[in-house]
Order: C-alpha cells, then sequence, then structure tokens
C-alpha cells in the first residue's frame, strides 16, 4: 500500500532571492511555486503505518460465509450498517437422527432417534409455523402502536422492522433440499447469532418428534453483502480489495440512505 | 510435582500397578472410540411410520358462561386454581370423538362428530332456553342445568341412530340447529320468533323444556343450516333457500317484516338461482351462487346493502352488483360482512373494525384486504386465504396453509391473540396445529386444528 503512486506534494507560492535581468549583483524577488518540503516523502516518512480495521456481525468458529470488514473510514459505516437493522441470510444444513449437547455433529452424543417418518411435508409443515410466530415476533418488538394507520400501511408493505435491540427473529425459513437423513434450510434472520441457528435445527427434530444436529452454518449474505461481493481465501490482496471497496460503495450509500433517512 | 499428588491420592497397591504399566488411565476418547461410543448407543422411537395426525379443539373467550366447556375454568377442582374470566390465547379442549362440525352461538357452544354411535353432538355453555335440549340436574331429577360447563351429550330423537349421522350445527342467539343426513333438521330452544319452525305457543317456558322439534318439508335434502340472531336459515340440494323465525328486519326475506313459524322458500332475485352457500349471525343475511354473485337481504343500518338500496331494511332477496370477480364464499357478522373470491382476495364492507387500520370504519361498497396481510410475499406467493368467518364484530380468514388470521373488536379476548386490545388489521393466531376450520360467537371461538406431525 505504501509502495503505490502518492499525491503529488503540495505547492507554495515563496519570494525567492534571483539575480536581476540587468545583472551586476543586484537581487530582487521573484514569485515562484516550489514544492512544500514537509511533503517531501523522506521527511514524512510512509503514509500507512497502521489500519483501523473493524469486523461487522460476527461468525463463530464452526461457521463460514460472508464476513464483512471496515477499514479506515468503513468503520463508521459499519455503526451505521448496524443500526439499519438489515437482514442476514444463512444455508443451513442438518442431519436426522442424533441430538447432541452442542446441537452441531461434532458434540457429545446425547441420543439417537429414528427419523424414517419424517418427510418433506411435515418438514415444511413446521417451517410455515415457525415463520408464523417469528412474524408475530417481529410486528410485536417493533415498537409501533398496532392502533394507528400507519402501523396498518407498514404492515402491509411488510416494512415493519424491530429498530432496536431484540431476541433473535426469524423472518423467513424454507427447506432447499430434502434427502434423509440429511435436509437443507435457507434462513433470513435478524439479531441472531450462530448457536441460536444450530438450536433451532435441534427444535425442528424435537418437533418431528425426532432428533436433528446442524451440520453446516454458512451466511450468504449480510445486508447488502452477497457471495458474489465476498473475496475467497485466494483474493485476499491489496488489489482485489480495493476493487471490492469501489464496487460496494455506491450500493452501501444507498442503502443507509433509504433506511435511516 | 505431579508424582507427590499420586502417591498422596492412590492406594498402595494402585500405585504399583500404575506404576509397572499394567493398566493406562484414561485420556480423551480417540477417534475410533467416539464412533464405536456413537454406533453402540441406542435407538429411540417417538413416532412409527404409521404416525397419524391427530385431530384437536381448541378454544378461548369469555369462560363463566361455559360456553369453552372447561369447569376448572368457573368452578375450580383444586386448591391451587384460580377462576379463570377470560381464555385468551388457544386452550386445548379433550374429547374423545373427532370433532367435524362446531358452531358458536351467545354464550353457548355445540360441537358434532360426524359418528355412527348414540352420542353425536355436545354442548355446553348457557341453557336458559334449552338450547342445549334438556339437561338433566343430578341433584334433582326433574330439574334441568341452566349452565353446562362442560361438553354434555344432546340426546336427539332419531328414528335410525346407530344410522343416521350428523353433518352440521348452527348456533343463533338462543335457538340451536342440528342437520343430519336422513333425518332432516332437529331444532331445539327459544321459539318465540318461530326460529325453531313450530308455531309460537304463547307464554312458553323454554327454560328446562324437553321439546326438540323436527323439520322435514322442504324440497330437497338440506345441506346447510345457519343461525341468524332469531331466525334461521335452510338451504336445500337444488339451490333454494327457506328462511323462518324474526323478520322486523327483513332478515327471513319472505316480501314482509312479521315472524315466520313454518320455513318458506325465498323468492326475489334468488328465484330460479342455484345457491351454493348462505350465512348469517346477526340481522343481516347473504347467499352466494354457483355463478359467483352475491345476494343479500335483511338488516342494512350499517351499510351493509347500501350498494342497492338507500332503506335500512331489505325484506327480499336483492343481488348486490359487485365488480369483483366470481366470489366463493361468503361470511356475515353483526354490522360487518366479508367475501372471499376464486382468486383468493378477501373484500370487507359494512361497518365496524373491518381490518383496514383504524381509519376505514364503514364502507358500502367492497374494500380489498391486501394478500400480504396474510402470509403472501415474495418468498411464499402461494399462500391465499382459502376460508373466512365472521363473529359479530371479529373476522377470522383461514390460510390453505393452516393459519388463523383474526381481526375486529376483542370482546372479552375473543380474538385469542393474547392481549385485550382490538385488532385493527389481520393478526396471526398462535395455535399449535394446523387450523381446518373455525367458528365464531359473540365472546369465545372455537377451532378444529389438525397436529403437525
Amino acid at each position: 500500500l505504501n509502495a503505490a503512486p502518492q499525491r503529488a506534494p503540495r505547492q507554495q507560492v515563496r519570494f525567492l532571492p534571483s539575480p536581476a535581468p540587468e545583472g551586476g549583483g543586484a537581487v530582487e524577488l521573484v514569485a515562484a511555486s516550489v514544492p512544500v518540503l514537509a511533503d517531501h516523502p523522506l521527511v514524512r516518512g510512509p503514509r500507512f503505518r497502521k489500519l483501523k480495521i473493524g469486523a461487522g456481525h460476527r461468525l463463530d468458529v464452526k461457521a463460514s460465509g460472508v464476513f464483512v470488514l471496515g477499514i479506515g473510514h468503513g468503520n463508521k459505516l459499519l455503526t451505521d450498517l448496524y443500526n439499519c437493522h438489515l437482514t442476514k441470510v444463512y444455508t443451513v444444513g442438518g442431519l436426522f437422527g442424533k441430538a447432541t449437547d452442542d446441537f452441531s455433529d461434532t458434540g457429545n452424543l446425547i441420543e439417537k432417534t429414528t427419523f424414517d417418518h419424517i418427510t418433506r411435508e411435515k418438514l415444511e409443515r413446521i417451517l410455515a409455523v415457525i415463520q408464523g410466530t417469528n412474524q408475530k415476533a417481529l410486528l410485536m418488538y417493533s415498537n409501533i402502536d398496532m392502533k394507528t394507520q400507519e402501523a396498518y400501511e407498514l404492515a402491509v408493505k411488510g416494512l415493519i422492522r424491530p429498530m432496536g435491540k431484540s431476541p433473535p427473529i426469524i423472518t423467513a425459513i424454507r427447506c432447499l433440499q430434502f434427502a434423509l437423513p440429511e435436509f437443507q434450510l435457507e434462513i433470513h434472520c435478524l439479531h441472531e447469532t450462530q448457536q441460536y441457528l444450530r438450536k433451532v435445527v435441534h427444535e425442528i427434530g424435537l418437533e418431528l418428534k425426532s432428533s436433528a444436529v446442524c451440520t453446516q452454518v454458512r451466511r450468504t449474505r449480510d445486508g447488502v453483502f452477497t457471495v458474489d461481493d465476498a473475496l475467497p481465501r485466494t483474493q485476499w490482496n491489496l488489489q482485489s480489495v480495493r476493487e471490492a471497496i469501489r464496487n460496494c460503495q455506491l450500493k452501501v450509500q444507498t442503502e443507509l440512505e433509504k433506511t435511516l433517512a | 510435582q505431579d508424582g507427590g499428588g499420586l502417591r498422596a491420592a492412590m492406594a498402595g497397591q494402585a500405585r504399583r500397578l500404575l506404576c509397572r504399566g499394567f493398566c493406562v488411565p484414561a485420556g480423551p476418547p480417540s477417534t475410533r472410540q467416539l464412533r464405536e461410543a456413537d454406533e453402540a448407543a441406542p435407538v429411540f422411537q417417538y413416532a412409527g411410520k404409521a404416525a397419524r395426525r391427530k385431530d384437536r379443539v381448541f378454544v378461548w373467550g369469555f369462560s363463566y358462561s361455559g360456553a369453552l366447556g372447561i369447569p376448572s375454568f368457573v368452578k375450580p377442582d383444586a386448591g391451587w386454581k384460580k377462576p379463570r374470566r377470560i381464555q385468551p390465547t388457544p386452550y386445548r379442549l379433550e374429547t374423545e370423538d373427532k370433532i367435524s362440525s362446531a358452531a358458536c352461538g351467545y354464550g353457548f357452544t355445540l360441537l358434532a362428530s360426524n359418528t355412527r354411535d348414540i352420542t353425536k353432538v355436545w354442548g355446553m355453555g348457557l341453557n336458559k332456553d334449552s338450547q342445549l335440549g334438556f339437561q338433566r340436574s343430578r341433584r334433582d331429577q326433574t330439574k334441568a342445568y341452566e349452565y353446562v360447563l362442560e361438553p354434555s351429550p344432546i340426546p336427539l330423537p332419531l328414528e335410525k341412530p346407530q344410522q343416521t349421522r350428523v353433518l352440521q350445527v348452527s348456533c343463533g342467539r338462543a335457538h340451536s340447529l342440528v342437520l343430519t343426513d336422513s333425518e332432516g333438521v332437529f331444532t331445539m330452544g327459544n321459539n318465540s320468533y318461530g326460529q325453531c319452525g313450530r308455531k309460537v305457543v304463547e307464554d312458553e317456558i323454554y327454560s328446562g323444556s324437553h321439546l326438540i322439534h323436527q323439520l322435514k318439508e322442504f324440497d330437497s335434502r338440506v345441506v346447510q343450516v345457519v343461525c341468524g340472531q332469531d331466525h334461521s336459515l335452510f338451504r336445500t340440494k337444488k339451490g333454494s333457500v327457506y328462511a323462518c323465525g324474526w323478520g322486523a328486519d327483513g332478515q327471513t326475506g319472505l316480501g314482509h317484516y312479521n315472524i315466520t313459524s313454518v320455513p318458506t322458500k325465498l323468492q326475489g332475485d334468488i328465484a330460479g338461482v342455484n345457491i351454493i352457500q348462505v350465512s348469517s349471525y346477526g340481522d343481516c343475511c347473504l347467499a352466494v351462487s354457483d355463478e359467483g354473485d352475491v345476494f343479500g337481504w335483511g338488516n342494512s343500518e350499517y351499510l351493509q346493502l347500501a350498494s342497492v338500496t338507500e332503506t335500512t331494511q331489505v325484506n327480499v332477496p336483492r343481488h348486490l352488483p359487485f365488480k369483483i370477480g366470481k366470489v366463493k364464499e361468503a361470511a356475515c357478522g353483526g354490522t360487518g360482512n366479508i367475501v372471499l373470491t376464486e382468486e383468493g382476495n378477501v373484500f370487507v364492507w359494512g361497518y365496524g373494525i373491518l381490518g383496514k387500520g383504524p381509519n376505514l370504519t364503514e364502507t358500502a361498497e367492497p374494500e380489498m384486504i391486501p394478500p400480504s396481510l396474510f402470509g403472501c410475499s415474495d418468498f411464499s406467493p402461494d399462500t391465499r386465504v382459502a376460508h373466512v368467518r365472521c363473529g359479530l364484530s371479529q373476522f377470522a380468514a383461514l390460510t390453505n396453509r393452516g393459519e388463523l388470521f383474526v381481526w375486529g373488536k376483542n370482546l372479552r379476548g375473543c380474538l385469542g391473540t393474547g392481549r385485550m386490545e382490538d385488532q385493527y388489521f389481520p393478526w396471526r393466531v398462535t395455535v399449535p396445529g394446523e387450523v381446518v376450520d373455525v367458528a365464531c360467537g359473540v365472546d369465545h371461538m372455537v377451532s378444529m386444528v389438525r397436529s403437525f406431525t
């Protein structure tokens, strides 16, 4: 980063003595624009000595996916994005037949159950009910008075969202793949932790009179940032980072203006 | 350090064995040990492959009339229980048989099962006009109970009790109708306006009466019975509608404002039209034809029929020319009406809390409630409303996903939302199961639910 071409040094106007055009030793002052010595690279030193990098929403050790980082001024934008309370999308993989103590497949086994009575239809019914109860929670924690016309207008458009602290809420959940004993869900949620999502998988197992553990939690979207914008491990270099920042600037700005206006 | 602790902790023989390498202390389990333990663990079975979904009944609302059918709410049977005046959220009512049809009246409930057993109908709640039949009191064999606190069988005078099936029940203010498949309609309760279909007897005492009247004279088999507040409507297989009872608001639709004590066929705009559904709960009535047209008659003080006439009482069925599409189902409340079209859209009109926010309190033309309020979104575009029901000042809608949405005046907790405030737009009711049908009353509701798995 420090090797990249720097800004040109500032210019200043100084009155420098120079020999007079007639000759003879008389000295007169001539205005000249000269670079400021304080801006000289040897005087100033390297431009960047350390960078402030902040992290967006947490992603724990066993999960993977989109992780948003902010550099410098981006930290302030991160705080604003947090206050927008945008939803995150996860792809959660689960396995029927086992129950463990930390709800994931690497924990201590508690119980094994049969799962041949489970069908995709039953799973979708449970998912519909989860979505329904969370929809109610969405309306309740948004702190809007239900008796106003404004609340009705927002509810019609689907824009009611809790704009403050709230327990984890799932705004949408659906089944992507179902092949006994494995299944995959897509979950859109707010204010959640990855352990909460694993707990949801465990509870789905209980509801279906069996048991389930979570095998994979992958964040595919965090607010405005999707998997397409994210840089994989091979692209963790300066060029890609700069390009990524440039590409998402406009998106972040429009989203902030829309929500915090 | 460690050796010193080891020596102090263990007895002589054990220490000797350890130091000689005869036994090894346990460390963290290796992968192979974990896998073996995993495979050796017993497998539990909670539900077999042939597990069936169970049918349940949930009730909520005002309980002191006994209409919820849970006696411990009114008279607690354990010391720690307190009387519960209002049940604000759905509460399971244990029934032995599968309930196929339920109806809520004004302070009482009827449950009916499709079975061939002797007992087909149960009733609970107010019984001051014998709307639940004669419930013999255990203390005094000659007297009847005025309040029935738990679902009690109603003895019907059937000719073939082990063959006839009860198809549907309906309840009004103080009378009830039971529809059977081969023995016509049985009516019981208050008959001061002829709503039971028999001649009005002066100064008749309805409390503790054994009289259950049977109605069989219709042009074809009766397929639907509906009770208004003090009148009764019968729809036959041929598509004609019969009415009897109080007519001061024109709700009998027979062209006059007097009471009728014998079911008489309606004419007017529905003469010759094949009606597929009738509905009423207060003093206004709606009928839907097989072509999707809506006909209305009765009370119009709340703009229910103001789209065709300025008069506040309409005593002849009139066609309501709404341009909302083919109508599939209609429901009438006390002051507001609701219809469901073939596309799955819900329209409301009338007076009161109609479901479009606090600003819309009355309209004569139907207004659509946006489907996004019923759970239809880009994520689940197939969600649509399958049935609509009406209580006296509440509305209920059932979606094809088995969710129940309610809105309207929350009289004594009848909406089941858990809150006591009125609800101005459709709100989901959390029921642990897929809601199959719901019956709305004045201050309580009954729902038939199937469990998830």
